[in-house]
């Protein structure tokens, strides 16, 4: 992205009628490394590729669980993202406080939003810099929503955020007909296709650098452990969406 | 927070009730819960307002009764319809079940009794909700009990044993109708604040209903009281 006019702060609108600040925060969430999510009607699945600082370091987690039937993904600065799953955390736990049942997804991410959008009218802040993938379920359903740092929220059937994920996004208009329908490990192992899309050429999906997360109606959330992501990587070549088409 | 802090200079607590609600009986039956309580408002020992109708319907399929201070039951009233208000706010369908209220109405007693400031309340909430019958008590320190039939008050002393003969679980709601009538015409016999005009409403699969007050039939021909009256008995 270019440098413009009239991008000094959130208080300034530009002649076209653009928030500068905004975009260049929602430009963070495209540098932040790829994270995206599916559902059918029992499952949602999380799935990112994991970011090491250095060869000294370890893979930056990607995915949180909010609460037993909720989970977030993250793409961008995540130290906002920090800031923004304690909120969360907090606000579901008071609920259960409160009510003994779990908060509705589509209230707590309008809760989220309305936090991000909170930034972008005042002189003194700044956008949060950070997209999430919230995946839930509750009574109304199987979620999946992604939040903006423009305090913008929209819901899904399957989306992806962050750096290369136009490629996984091109990969779900091909085969997200099939999604509602599937099982868990043939929506995994879409997810984990599409990230393949997503990568650069000298990288390779492996146990280390991928994460994936699912929840179901009757599945608390979790993270698929190391010998689990190896075994569906490694159905990974043989896995053809085309032969789900036959099973219908 | 639930409440704004009650600011002021002598902070007032709630020490004894002054309009009072008398007992309540709520049983669950086959279909769903039903409910009765009697329609008198007490002003201490004097039969105030005989007219009141005390049962509140805070949502589709959920009632809420209580007995102890009434102001305190209207409150809560108001209180539990702000939750369910909360659905037009955030737009999104997602209205309270019965055990929601339940629950938010434990964690607001409890808050209100650590105060040592508490709702006068034994509050009964009943509904029906994705197919299973739910009724709760909770009372004045914030308990809250899950139960098939609770009975607040003086009901607790006399009825329980008219409930445990005569009524079941998977009972009809006529059955159950009966019960509470029959628990109610003793109840007017033997509490001084209890009156014979009551009122019942039942949740089901298809929502509340409400019934009109009705009349318990008492008798007091008796000859006891007949052969009192003629003083040939004490003169003899």
């Amino acid at each position: 992205m270019l440098k413009h006019l009239y991008d000094t702060d959130c208080v300034t609108w530009s002649p076209q009628g653009k928030l500068f600040q905004v975009e260049y925060a929602m430009e963070a969430v495209k540098q932040g490394s790829i994270c995206l999510g599916l559902k059918s009607n029992e499952n949602v699945v999380l799935c990112s590729l994991k970011r090491q600082p250095s060869e000294l370091a370890g893979y930056q987690e990607k995915q949180f669980k909010i609460d037993d039937h909720m989970a977030i993904a993250i793409a961008g600065l995540t130290a906002d993202a920090r800031v923004l799953c304690k909120y969360m955390r907090t606000e579901c736990l008071e609920y259960k406080y409160t009510y003994e049942s779990h908060h509705p997804v589509g209230r707590l991410v309008y809760k989220v939003a309305e936090k991000s959008q909170h930034k972008t009218q005042s002189g003194a802040k700044r956008p949060y810099g950070v997209g999430l993938l919230v995946a839930g379920i509750d009574p109304n359903g199987v979620h999946l929503f992604e939040t903006c740092p423009s305090g913008n929220y929209y819901e899904y059937k399957c989306q992806a955020i962050g750096s290369r994920s136009q490629a996984a996004r091109t990969y779900f208009e091909s085969w997200f007909h099939l999604f509602e329908k599937s099982t868990l490990e043939q929506l995994i192992l879409h997810g984990l296709s599409a990230i393949k899309k997503a990568i650069m050429e000298d990288e390779e999906l492996n146990e280390k650098n991928v994460e994936v997360g699912i929840l179901g109606k009757n599945q608390k959330f979790t993270h698929l452990n190391a010998q689990e992501l190896r075994d569906y990587i490694a159905k990974l070549d043989a896995f053809n969406p085309n032969s789900q088409i036959q099973q219908e | 927070m639930i409440f704004n802090s009650e600011i002021s200079a002598q902070q007032q607590h709630t020490t004894s009730p002054v309009v009072t609600g008398g007992s309540v009986i709520a049983l669950v039956y086959n279909g769903g819960v039903v409910i009765g309580t009697d329609t008198l408002c007490s002003y201490g020992s004097m039969a105030e307002f005989k007219n009141v109708e005390k049962i509140a319907q805070v949502s589709k399929n959920t009632i809420y009764v209580s007995s102890g201070e009434f102001s305190d039951f209207q409150q809560v009233v108001k209180e539990l319809a702000k939750i369910d208000r909360q659905a037009l706010q955030y737009d999104d369908g997602v209205h309270p079940s019965p055990r929601d209220y339940g629950n938010y109405l434990a964690r607001l007693s409890y808050k209100k009794r650590c105060k040592i400031n508490p709702l006068y309340l034994q509050n009964v909430i009943a509904g029906f909700h994705n197919g299973e019958r739910y009724l709760a008590l909770v009372d004045i320190y914030g308990t809250y009990l899950e139960s098939n039939f609770v009975t607040t008050g003086f009901a607790s002393y006399f009825c329980k044993a008219i409930i445990s003969n005569y009524w079941n679980e998977n009972c009809t709601l006529e059955q159950a109708k009966q019960v509470i009538k029959e628990c109610f015409k003793v109840l007017f016999c033997r509490d001084c604040r209890a009156h014979d005009v009551i009122q019942i409403a039942y949740v089901d699969e298809q929502g509340t209903h409400i019934e009109q007050p009705e009349r318990v039939e008492t008798k007091w021909d008796f000859n006891g009281f007949k052969t009192r009256a003629n003083e040939k008995l004490h003169t003899q």
